[in-house]
């Protein structure tokens, strides 16, 4: 794949050199260089497997979408990425920095934002964005400058001294996103960043995101359950028991499941779906209703399937397929 | 490489949190006045005078100590309660070496039992309790070196101590004992040979020697300090170095950071 021009300038090694607020340079990065690049990456806990052989690489600029269901190695693989945990074997760099040999370096290259809030609930908004900003080594007066500026940008400037505790979920959400990229990281990692909100508010998040991508190019990576979010992804990769399982675009990945996903339900669905084996392929099942991939453009041809002796059928649809069929997919392992 | 931007971040913090939380700050300065006006007006009407002191004033070190000790306390266990709360996230993910961690949050509970001995220095000037034989310089080395042990203890138990549900069994048999078994309340030489053993291995009762030098002097009737100076400040800096390398040593291990990365993450996603 082509490495995306959109990044900020390479040769600054750390965030504390990065004073002028999203600064971005179009010369473009090395070709070699990758914002993460993971090689045979293994995490074992006592007889756990929960990463187990990954081979990931994310292009500078990047959006980049680790999908699987629980379980599958997706939180484990991020915090080896961020230094928090040291990898069982096998190797991975972020920017070319060495995850475990040098590890203070590549933390300094990235945000983290967690699934739960990392902020100090008796510390007002300000006061939260200074420290954060402080650990980074930024000095005061860019601290200043740029949580007027993200706070601006997260629509959280009128609320500045207000205590953290007094904040909604959304809003503290926002904040801990500003919280990650106040040292303005090359890469920010995004662990389900809008688990346990409301519908408005994850649209919030994602407009914010999305801002914060246009005007710092910075590569994201990001694990969702919500599969419609990662539809804006440039590439995602599903991994299941810690393993890559498939990747490529998102449209790539819809396409490759088959024109139309065929979904019939039936009072018994598992003799429905014995007999249409041999016809329809395998399905998944989900309650009693069967999920077939049909690539074929005739989809005249599936109402004749009513007819068929022996099969009861309930209700029949077809319809293009999304990321979260994918997902169901590969959570059955056949896809 | 030192950090020091990052450490004063924490600093900072603790300072901020101190003076917002006017209870945690306004009990203790109450609790060591109340062992001053209670316990030692108390004990002191069944005590005699030994040596021109009385019982009160014999207390004052102990009280400067006792707030030393509390105040250290409270505040490396904060780093207990930041693991509950999250912003240690914060501070495992910023760009330094994890034992910085360790060192900054030991300096902020040192500045924290500090200033609050200072506070509590200034009620006790008010109330007539340091009179001109004290000697300041050695008082301000004491509290430093006191605050850097009591902070040093305090980091040892945090670095062992996973949640906050047991901070009334810290209390019971960290904090009381190192406070009853040392000589805050009465002189280590009185001390029956079982006690003045546990006293000896106490390094918090080399602090409240340290006090009792600078505000009660050596004392013939055994009231004042027990120690010499240069023993007291060798054992108190030795104390110090010793629980920052362990308490750092073990935060930074394999074995006990991994699972607290865990709680901090609360992932069930393997």
């Amino acid at each position: 794949m082509e490495p995306t021009f959109k990044v900020r300038k390479q040769s600054r090694e750390s965030a504390e050199q990065d004073t002028r607020p999203h600064s971005r340079a179009m010369n473009p990065a090395p070709a070699t260089l990758l914002a993460v690049r993971a090689r045979g990456l293994v995490k074992r806990y006592g007889d756990v497997l929960a990463v187990d052989g990954l081979d990931l690489e994310i292009p500078t600029g990047q959006f980049f979408g680790l999908l699987g269901p629980n379980g599958s190695g997706k939180t484990s693989t991020i915090h080896m990425l961020a230094t928090l945990i040291r990898p069982s074997s096998g190797s991975a760099s972020v920017y070319g920095h060495d995850v475990v040999r040098d590890a203070v370096r590549t933390r300094a290259s990235i945000g983290l934002v967690f699934q739960e809030s990392a902020l100090d609930r008796t510390l007002s908004i300000a006061e939260n964005l200074r420290f954060a900003g402080l650990l980074y080594n930024l000095p005061s007066r860019i601290i200043a400058e740029r949580s007027s500026e993200l706070l601006e940008l997260f629509g959280l400037a009128d609320k500045r001294n207000r205590p953290v505790g007094s904040l909604s979920g959304g809003m503290r959400r926002a904040l801990d996103i500003v919280r990650g990229v106040i040292h303005h990281p090359k890469i920010l990692f995004l662990d389900e960043p809008t688990i346990g909100l409301d519908l408005p508010n994850r649209r919030k998040i994602w407009r914010f995101i999305e801002n914060l991508r246009a005007r710092t190019g910075m590569t994201v990576l990001l694990t969702t359950h919500y599969l419609e979010e990662a539809d804006s992804c440039d590439r995602v990769a599903f991994i299941k028991s810690g393993k890559l399982v498939k990747s490529g675009s998102p449209a790539e990945m819809v396409a490759s499941l088959g024109r139309y996903i065929v979904e019939i339900e039936s009072p018994d669905v598992e003799t429905l779906a014995q007999r249409l084996a041999p016809t329809l392929g395998t399905c998944v099942l989900d309650g009693d209703v069967a999920h077939f991939r049909y690539a074929d453009e005739d989809v005249v041809r599936l109402a004749g399937l009513q007819s068929e002796p022996g099969i009861r059928v309930r209700a029949l649809r077809w319809r293009q397929p999304n990321l979260n069929d994918v997902f169901l997919w590969v959570a059955e392992g056949k896809a | 490489m030192a950090h020091w931007r990052p450490v004063y971040a924490v600093l900072e913090r603790e300072v901020v949190r101190m003076f917002r939380q006017r209870t945690r700050l306004v009990s203790a300065m109450v609790r060591p006045l109340i062992w001053l006006f209670v316990i030692g007006a108390g004990f002191g009407a069944v005590l005699q005078q030994a040596g021109g002191v009385s019982y009160q004033q014999f207390l004052v070190p102990g009280v400067l100590g006792m707030t030393m000790l509390f105040g250290a306390m409270l505040a490396a266990l904060t780093m207990v309660y930041d693991k509950e709360s999250g912003v240690m996230r914060m501070l495992i993910v910023a760009p330094f070496p994890h034992y910085w961690i360790v060192v900054a949050k030991m300096l902020s509970a040192a500045l924290a039992a500090i200033l609050q001995a200072s506070l509590l220095l200034i009620l006790l000037a008010v109330l007539g309790y340091l009179d001109a034989q004290t000697r300041f310089g050695l008082l301000a080395l004491g509290l430093v070196a006191t605050s850097a042990a009591c902070a040093g203890i305090g980091m040892l138990v945090a670095a062992f101590t996973r949640t906050l549900d047991n901070f009334a069994a810290i209390m019971n048999f960290v904090i009381f004992p190192v406070f009853f078994l040392s000589g805050s309340l009465y002189p280590v030489s009185h001390l029956p040979t079982a006690l003045k053993a546990v006293a000896l291995v106490n390094p918090y009762t080399f602090g409240v020697d340290l006090l009792k030098h600078a505000v009660l002097g050596v004392l013939p009737s055994g009231m004042g300090a027990d120690f010499a100076i240069s023993t007291d400040i060798a054992v108190l800096a030795g104390f110090t170095a010793v629980a920052l390398v362990v308490a750092s040593w073990r935060f930074s291990r394999e074995s006990a950071y991994e699972p607290m990365i865990r709680i901090l993450t609360g992932k069930r996603d393997g």
